[in-house]
């Protein structure tokens, strides 16, 4: 492969990883910007979104049918979740909800052990996403370019969904002032749970998006949540622009760290944040407010 | 001392509630009551409870205790978006427009249906009792100027087809000429569509101009009085005793 191929991978491949960090961190982020609950079990989520793709194609689906079936499972999961944890919990202050869903990462962990086992799994792809396109110089693999689309069609969907939709002003009023989002009339709590629930979609997406990418265990979470956790706290929280300059950027420096130096890879990475957070606090777009 | 409304077509009718902001007591056992199609004003210096007498009406501060009723129906304890859809406006006095929203989006949020044999108002009539918003509708909505905050804040109140609006200091951060302008074109709305206002200021010009009946407020949210425009512009001690002139 000569130099340029190289080049041409990496981009391609630093493009999908920040892809789906970019989906879970915006899950995350909504989450957040909307219901001031920072969750931890967003990680967990993400690998049910996994678990579900994988069991849907051991029953003889189909990897695109996994689109659907992994967020709606995990949107499911969410919505028990928003209305038995979190809801009783929004007149306490964060911490109750940093604990409750500290906690709830570590159950979800259990179960999803209990359920599908300790053992690393592979999800079976189609066979025309098990070949290569020749990109120029590249033969780029057939799967990575389609979950590149679909990253695509998801954000496109969102950026839709949060600007044209009557739920999606809600969502963004809500987030600038929550109290006159109730005085003009519409279910501030209805709202809130419609954006913890959609977060979970998010992660949903992304799993089922990830498990063929990487491979599935119980624990595969918990690299994701710092990975996108890094890119909120860079791209500023509550920022949707930020999260996505923060994405991608995080995307191209572990891609490339690990293409150098893999094994210093992640240290180079939280070595950016920290220094990104010295010279701009709020992260950079940071102004505390979901836009 | 003028008679309150009736009872039969009270808008509003507020009955010995307690309001706390945190843990200070600052609703203290008020009652007072707007009759349909009046324009009321409560009148009193800062912090006195203006504020948070119409956040407890509108179900952002709930009362502790008392009861609000609402065209009738006891809405204490009501979340507030189901008080608002009973017709009831907030026109908070910092405007609160969504920073991140743009004009027409901030007047889509408050938009619904209204009940059977009433109008609907849409962002288009909005933009005709307001041109200027019809010119900016896409600008962002701290993009405007004080006094097109405003006039977005009251437009957005008319999309949820109020039949009370609770207007919060027009006049604050507003030049005179401007105040005169929201003043008059709130009057003109209230003729119009028949809406009853209950409007809550320090500045007693802007009262007189707006409504014919005003409670004057005095710490801890006591009612001093309930006056006409006629005695209140007859009698300057009142207004030296409770307003900043």
């Amino acid at each position: 492969m000569g130099a340029l191929a190289t080049v041409v991978d990496l981009i391609l491949n630093s493009l999908v990883l920040g892809g789906v960090f970019l989906i879970v961190a915006i899950g995350l982020n909504i989450i957040y910007g909307l219901n001031r609950v920072m969750n931890l079990a967003h990680g967990s989520l993400y690998a049910l979104g996994a678990y579900a793709g994988y069991t849907l194609v051991n029953l003889g689906g189909n990897f695109f049918l996994t689109l659907l079936f992994a967020p709606l499972v995990v949107g499911l999961v969410g919505l028990v979740i928003e209305r038995v944890l979190i809801s009783p919990m929004r007149a306490r202050p964060m911490v109750y909800t940093l604990i409750l869903t500290y906690g709830l990462m570590f159950v979800m962990d259990g179960c999803l052990k209990y359920f599908w086992g300790k053992e690393t799994r592979f999800i079976a792809m189609p066979e025309f996403m098990t070949q290569t396109l020749s990109l120029g110089p590249v033969q780029y693999p057939v799967f990575r370019l389609v979950i590149l689309l679909a990253i695509a069609a998801v954000m496109g969907g969102l950026m839709l969904m949060l600007g044209r939709t009557r739920m999606g002003v809600n969502m963004r009023a809500a987030a600038d002032i929550p109290e006159m989002v109730s005085a003009v009339g519409v279910n501030l709590r209805m709202v809130q749970m419609g954006a913890f629930v959609l977060g979970c979609v998010l992660a949903g997406v992304a799993g089922a998006l990830a498990g063929p990418l990487f491979t599935v265990y119980p624990v595969m979470g918990h690299g994701m949540l710092i990975s996108s956790f890094v890119v909120v706290v860079i791209g500023g929280l509550g920022s949707l622009r930020g999260a996505i300059y923060a994405a991608l950027l995080i995307g191209v420096v572990q891609t490339l760290a690990e293409f150098f130096i893999t094994d210093l890879a992640m240290v180079l990475v939280y070595m950016m944040m920290a220094l990104i957070l010295v010279f701009k606090p709020r992260g950079l777009v940071g102004e505390g407010k979901f836009e | 001392m003028t008679e309150p409304s009736q009872a039969s077509n009270q808008v509003i009718a507020v009955e010995d509630i307690n309001s706390y902001y945190g843990s200070s007591h600052v609703i203290q056992g008020l009652s007072l009551s707007v009759g349909e199609g009046e324009a009321v004003c409560i009148l009193g210096r800062n912090g006195v409870g203006k504020t948070t007498t119409l956040r407890s009406i509108v179900g952002l501060t709930p009362p502790r205790s008392g009861s609000v009723r609402i065209g009738g129906a006891e809405v204490r304890g009501w979340p507030a978006h189901k008080i608002t859809r009973l017709g009831v406006a907030y026109v908070p006095a910092e405007r609160h427009i969504f920073p991140g929203l743009t004009v027409e989006e901030n007047l889509l949020v408050a938009s619904r249906p209204a009940p059977a044999g009433q109008e609907t108002w849409t962002t288009d009539m909005v933009y005709e009792t307001f041109p200027v918003l019809g010119q900016r509708r896409h600008s962002g909505g701290t993009q405007l100027s004080g006094g097109e905050q405003q006039m977005l804040a009251i437009g957005r109140a008319l999309m949820g087809n109020p039949k009370v609006m609770l207007l919060d200091e027009p006049s604050q951060g507003l030049s005179p000429i401007l105040v005169s302008r929201v003043a008059e074109t709130v009057r003109a709305l209230c003729r119009q569509h028949n809406l009853t206002l209950l409007l809550v200021e320090q500045n007693f010009r802007i009262a007189l101009q707006m409504a014919g009946r005003h409670y004057l407020m005095g710490t801890k949210s006591k009612i001093q009085g309930v006056v006409s425009s006629k005695e209140l512009m007859d009698n300057e001690e009142l207004i030296k005793k409770h307003l900043s002139v």
